[in-house]
């Protein structure tokens, strides 16, 4: 059986409940996912604040498995659990009829697509700037002995994946739910997804690296540009900009203006 | 005479129009904010990186040609987006105060409050003048080519004079153990890095010495040359990046 847009909208109720605008339906889930993702970050940081200086100098010693090892097995279970479960989310309640998606509909989309974009760039500020500068600090105090280091376990493999996982998300939700994204692959939202994603692929590439020398740590190493590279292609984001605005001027010419 | 339909200009959005697509402005500012802090972050310290963290990695040979050169990137590819498509002269400051903000916070709260090094060793630098006579000469000449020639050689000029009010009190010299160093030199010897071999084989080279007070300037102007070169890049490297296009497959 098909869906069609209009199943897959709230009752009437429910949106003059929130109290909010119609276009901004989303805002409330939006700033919702903001201050989780945000309790989450500070919470790895509090740990590592806590911990790291304590257990997380040497990955031989039994309590670096206790509190670092550990950590990243639950991240990893974590993970494990969330990708198929959001993913999944998305395709299955995909709209299966995007034909008869009314102008109104369309519009309230791009602003849910841009909360999604923008929860996306939040997780990047984490991984790419926060707790990224961060590494450096802990490698220039702490030399590495393993791949799985008290930064490395919570920046390579768990802020990568976050993501990747809400950079994945936008675009399945611009592809499943959007005409025009539905109907091509937008460049722009593909380079702005999968560029940055390339960054856990450079995780090897890198790690490949430091097993040559400690290497600890100049940042400007040439060893480290695969990352900038990577990296380069955020701003593929400026794309979608063009993209959404262009269509959004169209949708609103199709619209009544209200007072 | 009869007035001709095209000449009536579009009209502003009134009522609802107006603000949802100001409510759209909005998340577009938020969306942007951590954007460039989080990848013109990356891009910086995975380029410029040592010579921006450290207080005596701030030489005279390599900090004033690496720092602008890395700097100017993002904000000539976000120009080429906003100016041109926007007319919105604030691409550079934009992406230079998003850099500042991520910095600043990674500074303190990664650098000094976890592994204990002094905030005086670990300021970052600023390039904000050099950003806004960025915008300026782009907004004022509506030129690539000028905004590239007079904009990109600016940036660059501007970077050392600039800082060195903030770091220069880093850089008198000091006496310690019979040694003459700086008091930047002595953050150095004092918190020991474990890069600490690559930073004896980079910084103050010893034929720098021989340039004595022009290293500086010369260093300058190397960067303002490349800085020429640069911006008209990643000016075309930011127009790639914004295709609108849709593919068929990927």
């Amino acid at each position: 059986m098909s869906v069609a847009s209009h199943d897959i909208l709230p009752a009437k109720a429910a949106i003059k409940k929130s109290g909010l605008p119609w276009y901004i339906r989303d805002l409330y889930i939006y700033l919702l996912t903001f201050a989780g993702l945000t309790v989450i970050y500070v919470g790895l940081r509090s740990y590592q604040g806590e911990f790291g200086l304590l257990t997380g100098l040497d990955s031989s010693e039994p309590e670096f498995k206790t509190y670092w090892m550990r950590l990243l097995y639950i991240e990893l279970g974590a993970l494990a659990l969330v990708f198929p479960a959001l993913w999944g989310y998305l395709w299955f309640t995909r709209d299966r009829n995007l034909d008869a998606i009314a102008p109104k509909e369309e519009i309230r989309r791009y602003f849910t697509l841009t909360m999604w974009i923008s929860i996306y760039t939040f997780a990047v500020y984490w991984a790419g700037s926060f707790f990224a500068e961060q590494d450096n600090s802990w490698h220039q105090a702490s030399v590495r002995d393993s791949p799985f280091t008290a930064s490395h376990i919570i920046e390579f493999y768990f802020n990568f994946p976050a993501y990747i996982l809400l950079g994945g998300s936008a675009w399945i939700y611009a592809r499943t739910r959007l005409p025009l994204f539905a109907k091509g692959f937008s460049l722009p939202l593909t380079l702005a997804v999968f560029g940055p994603f390339m960054l856990m692929i450079a995780v090897g590439f890198n790690e490949w690296g430091h097993t040559f020398w400690f290497r600890e740590e100049f940042f400007g190493a040439p060893m480290h540009w695969s990352f900038a590279i990577g990296v380069w292609f955020g701003l593929g984001v400026s794309g979608i900009l063009l993209q959404q605005v262009s269509r959004l001027i169209e949708l609103l010419d199709q619209i009544e203006d209200a007072p | 005479m009869a007035t001709k339909a095209l000449e009536v200009p579009p009209q502003p959005y009134t009522g609802e129009k107006a603000r949802l697509t100001r409510a759209y402005d909005y998340l577009i500012l938020v969306l942007a904010l951590f954007l460039f802090i989080g990848i013109f972050h990356l891009h910086m310290m995975l380029t410029v990186g040592d010579w921006d963290f450290w207080q005596d990695w701030k030489d005279r040979q390599w900090w004033p040609l690496v720092t602008p050169l890395m700097m100017i990137t993002f904000p000539a590819a976000v120009q080429a987006v906003l100016w041109s498509n926007f007319r919105l002269p604030m691409g550079a400051t934009l992406c230079i105060s998003c850099l500042l903000i991520g910095a600043w916070i990674a500074r303190y709260f990664s650098y000094h409050l976890w592994n204990y090094f002094p905030i005086n060793e670990v300021m970052p630098a600023t390039m904000l003048p050099s950003a806004l006579v960025l915008d300026a000469v782009l907004m004022l000449t509506n030129s690539v080519t000028v905004t590239s020639i007079v904009g990109g050689m600016a940036f660059a000029l501007l970077f050392y004079p600039s800082n060195w009010p903030i770091f220069g009190m880093f850089h008198v010299p000091v006496e310690y153990n019979g040694a003459q160093l700086t008091i930047a030199d002595l953050f150095g010897f004092q918190y020991i890095r474990a890069s600490m071999p690559e930073y004896l084989r980079i910084i103050e080279r010893g034929a720098l010495r021989t340039y004595g007070q022009y290293a500086t300037p010369l260093s300058a102007f190397c960067s303002a040359f490349l800085c020429t070169l640069m911006y008209p890049l990643w000016w075309y490297m930011g127009k790639a990046f914004a295709t609108t296009k849709y593919v068929k497959n990927i």
